[in-house]
C-alpha cells in the first residue's frame, strides 16, 4: 500500500507550505538551524559524558553529568518537534529514503545506549555512543544526497 | 577590505588537489558530516566547560573538568580542517557570504573571550565567559547553517561599496 496519499496531504497543507515556501528566517532556514542546535546540545553533552566513562577527566564524577541531562532533554525536545516540523515540510523526500529510516534506528540505539551509561557507565557503552551518534549526524548529513522523490510528484534532480 | 576579499579568495583557490578531491561524487558530504562531527565534539565539551563556569555541578573543581578542553581543540582543529576543505573549493560562496562573515567574527569573538578566561581567571568574570562562550558558539552553529541560505551572487554596478562585500567582485 502507497503512502502517497498521506504524503500529499500533508505536503498541502498550510504548515508544509509554510515551512517550503516562506522567506522568513523563520521557517525552513530558523528549523535547521534549531536542529543543529539540538543535536549540539544532545549528542554533544553525550559524548562529553562518554569521553569522562573512557577515563578522560577522571577527577568529575560520572554522576555530575547528570546536572547535564535537564540540558539533553532540551536538545532531545528541540529535535523531536524541528525533526517533525522539517518532515513535514518534505514527507515523501524523508519517508521514502531508507537512509532517513536508518538515522531514525541509531538515534534510538544511542539513546537507549544513554539510558544504559545512566545506569551503569562501561567503556563499551561510551564507544558505541560515540559511534552511534557519529553514525546519526553523517546519516542525517547524507539525507541530502540521497534522496531519490522530493515531493509527491516531483523526483530529486 | 574588498581587496582583502579579492586577495583572500585568489589564495583559497590556489589548492586545485583539495578542491579536485571535493569533486568527487562523495567527497563534499563525507567533509560535511565530518564537519558536523567535529561541531558535535566542540559544542558538547565547550559547553560542559562552559556550564561548570556558570556554577552547574558546582561541587566539582573547576579544573577537573578543564580536561575535556584538549577534546574541544580537537572538534575545533577538525572543524578548522573540513571548513578550509569548503572554502578552497568554492572561495566565493564563503568569502562573500554575510552568514559567514559573522561566523567567523564569533569565532574570533569565542577565541577573545576564551583568552580573557586564561588572562583574569576570577570567578566573578568566569562565569561571565561561560555564558558568552555558549552564546556564541551557538550564533556559529546557526550562522553556519545560514550560509546556504545567503550565497552571494554577482555584483551589480554601485554594489560591493560596504565594509565587507556581500556579492561576488570580479
Amino acid at each position: 500500500m502507497s503512502a502517497d496519499p498521506l504524503f500529499a496531504w500533508l505536503e498541502a497543507s498550510a504548515f508544509s507550505i509554510w515551512m517550503r515556501e516562506s522567506p522568513s528566517l523563520w521557517a525552513f532556514p530558523g528549523i535547521l538551524a534549531a536542529h543543529t542546535v539540538g543535536l549540539g546540545l544532545l549528542a554533544g553533552l553525550n559524548g562529553a559524558l562518554d569521553l569522562r566513562v573512557l577515563g578522560v577527566a577522571p577527577g568529575v564524577p560520572t554522576d555530575a553529568f547528570r546536572r547535564y541531562l535537564p540540558l539533553m532533554w532540551l536538545g532531545l525536545w528541540m529535535n523531536v518537534v524541528s525533526g517533525i516540523a522539517l518532515v513535514i515540510a518534505y514527507p515523501t523526500k524523508a519517508l521514502t529514503n531508507p537512509v532517513f529510516h536508518l538515522k531514525l534506528g541509531l538515534i534510538v540505539m544511542s539513546l537507549l545506549v544513554l539510558r544504559a551509561t545512566l545506569r551503569k557507565p562501561t567503556k563499551t557503552l561510551a564507544v558505541l555512543s560515540l559511534a552511534g551518534w557519529a553514525a546519526a549526524i553523517t546519516a542525517g548529513r547524507l539525507l541530502a544526497y540521497t534522496c531519490s522523490r522530493l515531493m509527491v510528484d516531483e523526483i530529486c534532480t | 577590505m574588498i581587496p582583502f576579499q579579492v586577495e583572500l579568495e585568489r589564495v583559497l583557490l590556489g589548492f586545485p588537489r583539495v578542491s579536485e578531491f571535493m569533486q568527487l561524487a562523495w567527497s563534499w558530504p563525507l567533509v560535511e558530516s565530518i564537519h558536523f562531527t567535529g561541531l558535535t565534539l566542540l559544542f558538547g565539551t565547550i559547553a560542559a566547560w562552559d556550564l561548570r563556569l556558570l556554577g552547574v555541578a558546582r561541587h566539582v573543581p573547576m579544573m577537573e573538568f578543564h580536561r575535556l578542553i584538549p577534546f574541544a581543540m580537537l572538534g575545533f582543529a577538525i572543524n578548522v580542517t573540513s571548513g578550509l576543505f569548503f572554502l578552497m573549493t568554492y572561495p566565493d560562496q564563503y568569502v562573500y557570504n554575510p552568514a559567514f562573515h559573522l561566523k567567523m567574527f564569533c569565532v574570533l569573538l569565542a577565541g577573545v573571550n576564551a583568552a580573557s578566561f586564561y588572562l583574569a581567571r576570577r570567578e566573578g568574570i568566569a562565569r561571565l565567559n561561560g555564558a558568552v562562550s555558549i552564546a556564541l558558539w551557538i550564533t556559529v552553529i546557526v550562522c553556519g547553517r545560514m550560509i546556504t541560505f545567503y550565497r552571494p551572487s554577482g555584483c551589480r554596478p554601485g554594489e560591493a561599496v560596504g565594509l565587507l562585500a556581500e556579492c561576488i567582485v570580479r
